[in-house]
């Protein structure tokens, strides 16, 4: 029974960390632009593809291979990433930014459609499960009889390690004040003269780089990647920055926690939770929203008559 | 006369600022209260927490007998009282005709079953509802009528304003609360409101108007009941000459309106 | 200078005249386009659209005269849409995909006209209408199978049912709006799927088979239709009871449309704080727009189910109801013609288009994502509403 704990302790934390930096990504453009990019999953599952195409490239054109080059075809996607977040924010999302919520909302639904069909259909074999290897393996140590993977150990320390330099970001840099002036009060930011296209491009770039290492993490975890993996890794990400509060960096990380919390819950210990665990999470999703409508640690929103 | 609303004490809190501080005032049948004050001041707020669209922090509204604290708007709106706002809030996608059919909501009774099952008194509601919006829309100043069929948002600003009263005419209230009506308007345009407003009072004896008003020559055209708020507070009430002449308000409002002008 | 009705108002010929011959060129273009074969044929007919929506925005009195005409002479006008509806399947002859192809069309014209409430008159985002819709289709083949009900008494119940879960996914709008109620349908979409997907008397992911054909005094739908020695392919049956339902539906839209409810709902989608202030109760017309949403979506499942007999959650999917999202974007929202129009273009098109089957989905992405920048009104954008002149 300890063993089991441990080990359901281990996937939660794992999972947790994974969803918590999808979430972060959805909070940050949401803060910034006040849209929903709902493709965010979309574009953090092209990355896992992006490094098997890397590595494929680098095994026949230059003849390298092993893990340290998976581990750096894994940087690159993830920098490649980043760089297709700001070309999508350009050249999409940015129109909708003065628009109704809802036209956002579709129109971002429709650009995860496309992503999903041109990786389909641009990559080989688009439309079978591929593959993905663990970026890094072997046993850690051990908790009692239950091993650790180095594979959880570096989840966990690069979350940590992504949050801490986001924060410090953020805080401490004048790139990143001005994204936190931007997203804390637009009217403000406006005024301000904030509102110019490197606040966008930086916010788009991180977002969408930290949502690929998600992806990377997702694909490695679960072995395996396939071209609609963006719907699910998207909804629940999104779902997670909801239940924390959008806009907010703690209520991500807390909402991430809380939706791998629950998974793992019923994996372990519903009849058949495996197969149900996406009905818990997204009924806690409900619950959550009609309690609290602006998230756990949201702040209310007052519209001003 | 009687009494048609009472505030009492009515407190207004958003997080540390403090809108409106234990403001009490009521206002007879048929009579026209004027309420001025500086931006900011918490005239606006009154209004929300009359039209239930903020709920007091504390104190009580009372209107035509019953305690409308509280209660949301869309009641408040059936119980007889109609509001314009500020920042004009139209439907501008809809034509003007329909913003003015849109206001007699509370006053048409069709549902969906009803729609659905009994057309024929559908239509005929809404025939009703049309002969008397253009009435509406004949009766101001202006050439709204004319207009009925533009889409409200391509509306001339002091065209929207008539509009919005017209809307809020359309409920039938026996309250009406006008949030700066003759913003954007042009001296013709502002006496065009003042009369529109007396003669709406010749129409209708028993309503009742709170008008909020920087203009001072709308308050000057109803001078007999004034109130200035100044920080949440109410700092002033009586006729427009005696508001006039209190030093505070004269401090507050009126010294920093004729350094403007 | 704002002339109330049209400024070209045509005579009662000239309206006849006008009326029945756009309604036969519509159907002729209609009958072309299910007919076309190979890519090039299409390509011709979508040029010719094309051309015919340019002509509409660059003249936009062509518009103002057809809505004149029909409403000058509106028996005229009924009558001459319910020959060429009841006379379709005899052009088409005993061409069964074809006749697949329009029940399928009307099927999601129905569903676009339900989401339209929501999306095109309240603005709001409902991501469950294919909820709805699978809620309507296994309520039904349930009743069916296991109780042996006639498809006939399954259609209120399931709709019934669906109404219910609309009520129940419209509760929350009344504390979330925009992102946080799309959410919250996607949610209860994920939610209903994955259920029909796990329990075991739902069929799990095989689903159900063998719902049996619906009859009516003693025509069982499933044998060919025999009207006046012509025989027409069972298929003929399940295409007039959709062709029915859409009747129903466009109904249903218009009653709703130009009564108070229309107006509030217009009313709440503008400003939702002003609309309090006219004593609209902005929640009950929210979670009502749900209602009357899922009410139709569950019919349109009801007839789904008994027509192909074989239903499985994969059919009910969140990408259904993108799908009919993109209908009504792209038809117009608040439109009911354009709806309709934009739920047959977005079913016929990609099944003509068979060398681009298989990018059936990147097309309709790309097509949201363009009109939503392009032309976010739609094809047909909503037209004021007109007193005195209508029927």
């Amino acid at each position: 029974m300890a063993e089991l704990l441990v080990q359901q302790l281990v996937n939660w934390i794992t999972l947790g960390c994974i969803y918590a930096l999808l979430a972060i990504g959805f909070s940050l453009i949401f803060g910034v632009l006040n849209v929903i990019h709902f493709s965010h999953g979309d574009v953090a599952m092209t990355a896992p593809f992006i490094s098997l195409a890397l590595v494929q490239l680098l095994a026949t054109a230059v003849g390298v291979s092993g893990p340290a080059w998976l581990i750096v075809a894994a940087l690159a996607a993830a920098l490649a990433v980043g760089v297709i977040g700001i070309v999508l924010d350009k050249t999409v999302i940015r129109r909708f930014r003065d628009a109704p919520a809802m036209m956002a909302l579709v129109a971002t639904v429709a650009l995860g459609i496309v992503i999903r069909e041109l990786i389909r259909h641009l990559y080989p074999q688009g439309s079978n499960p591929h593959a993905f290897p663990r970026l890094v393996s072997g046993v850690a140590f051990e908790v009692g009889t239950v091993p650790i993977s180095w594979f959880a150990l570096l989840v966990v320390l690069l979350t940590i390690a992504l949050v801490a330099l986001l924060f410090f970001f953020l805080k401490m840099t004048p790139l990143g004040l001005r994204i936190r002036a931007a997203s804390e009060d637009r009217v403000i930011a406006r005024m301000m003269g904030i509102r110019d296209t490197r606040v966008f491009r930086a916010t788009f770039f991180i977002a969408s780089a930290i949502g690929a290492i998600a992806g990377l993490l997702f694909a490695s975890y679960a072995g395996v990647t396939r071209f609609d993996f963006g719907v699910m890794a998207g909804l629940l990400g999104f779902s997670a920055a909801v239940i924390g509060g959008l806009g907010s960096m703690p209520g991500a990380i807390l909402g991430g926690l809380i939706i791998a919390g629950i998974e793992v819950l019923a994996q372990t210990f519903v009849p058949d939770g495996a197969s149900y665990r996406l009905v818990f999470v997204f009924l806690l999703v409900i619950v959550v929203l009609i309690f609290r409508p602006a998230g756990l640690l949201g702040r209310p929103v007052m519209e001003k008559v | 006369m009687s009494v048609l609303l009472r505030v009492e004490n009515a407190t207004m809190r958003f997080g540390g600022l403090v809108a409106l501080n234990d403001v009490s005032f009521s206002i007879d049948k048929g009579s026209v209260l004027a309420v001025i004050g500086p931006n900011g001041a918490g005239k606006s707020t009154l209004f929300n927490v009359v039209t239930g669209v903020y709920r007091p922090t504390s104190g009580k509204v009372v209107f035509d007998g019953a305690d409308i604290t509280g209660k949301p708007s869309y009641e408040v709106v059936e119980r007889g009282i109609g509001r314009t706002f500020q920042s004009s809030r139209l439907f501008s996608d809809l034509s003007v005709l329909d913003n003015v059919i849109i206001g007699m909501h509370t006053r048409t009774t069709t549902g969906v079953l009803d729609a659905l099952f009994r057309p024929g008194k559908s239509r005929r509601e809404m025939a009703a509802c049309v002969e008397k919006a253009e009435a509406l829309l004949k009766s101001g100043s202006g050439d709204l009528f004319e207009q009925r069929y533009r889409p409200a948002g391509a509306l001339a600003q002091a065209d929207r304003r008539r509009l919005e009263i017209a809307r809020a005419l359309a409920s039938e209230p026996k309250l009406l609360l006008l949030d700066e009506p003759s913003v954007g308007m042009d001296e013709t345009e502002t006496q065009a409101l003042i009369a529109d407003i007396v003669r709406l009072r010749d129409v209708h004896l028993e309503l009742s108007v709170i008008l909020i008003e920087h203009d001072m020559q709308v308050v000057e055209a109803f001078p007999d009941h004034v109130m200035c708020i100044d920080y949440g507070s109410r700092i002033a009430e009586g006729d427009f000459a005696a508001v006039r002449a209190n030093p505070r308000v004269q401090e507050a409002y009126l010294g920093k309106a004729a350094a403007h002008a | 200078m704002h002339a109330p009705a049209s400024s070209v108002a045509p005579g009662t010929g000239q309206a006849i005249a006008f009326t029945v011959l756009s309604q036969l060129a519509g159907a002729a273009f209609l009958y072309f386009v299910l007919k076309a074969e190979g890519g090039w044929q299409i390509v011709g007919l979508l040029a010719l659209l094309g051309a015919g929506f340019y002509l509409l925005e660059r003249l936009p009195w062509i518009t103002d005269y057809a809505m004149a005409s029909m409403a000058r002479v509106p028996l005229v006008t009924f009558a001459t849409a319910a020959v060429v509806v009841l006379g379709f399947p005899f052009v088409v002859g005993s061409n069964t995909y074809v006749l697949h192809l329009l029940i399928v069309a009307q099927l999601y014209a129905v569903l676009a006209l339900a989401l339209n409430f929501q999306l095109g008159s309240a603005n709001i985002p409902n991501f469950a209408t294919g909820a709805s819709y699978g809620i309507g289709a296994y309520v039904s083949a349930l009743l069916a199978i296991n109780f042996g009900l006639s498809f006939w008494l399954t259609l209120p119940l399931a709709a019934l049912a669906a109404t219910l879960f609309g009520f129940v996914i419209g509760i929350p709008s009344m504390r979330t709006r925009d992102t946080y109620l799309a959410l919250v349908t996607i949610a209860f979409g994920v939610v209903v799927q994955q259920l029909l997907n796990n329990f075991d008397w739902t069929g799990g992911p095989n689903g159900l088979v063998g719902i049996p054909a619906p009859s009516l005094f003693g025509h069982s739908f499933a044998d060919p239709l025999v009207v006046f020695g012509w025989k027409l392919p069972s298929q003929a049956n399940f295409y007039y009871l959709s062709a029915a339902l859409v009747v129903v539906a466009i109904i249903t839209a218009h009653r709703l449309h130009g009564s108070r409810i229309g107006l509030a709902w217009n009313a709440l989608r503008a400003d939702e704080i002003a609309a309090k202030a006219q004593g609209i109760n902005v929640a009950w017309y929210k979670v009502l727009a749900f209602a009357v949403d899922a009410f139709l979506a569950a019919f349109a499942g009801t007839i789904y189910a008994f027509y192909v007999s074989y239903i499985s959650p994969d059919n009910f999917t969140f990408l259904v109801s993108v799908t009919i999202m993109t209908m009504v974007i792209v038809g117009g929202m608040d439109n009911i013609f354009g709806v309709i129009v934009g739920a047959f273009l977005l079913t016929i098109l990609p099944e003509k288009l068979r060398a681009f089957a298989d990018y059936r989905l990147l097309f309709f992405g790309v097509v949201i994502i363009g009109f939503l920048m392009i032309r976010p009104q739609g094809l047909f954008p909503q037209r004021m509403r007109r007193y005195g002149g209508e029927p």
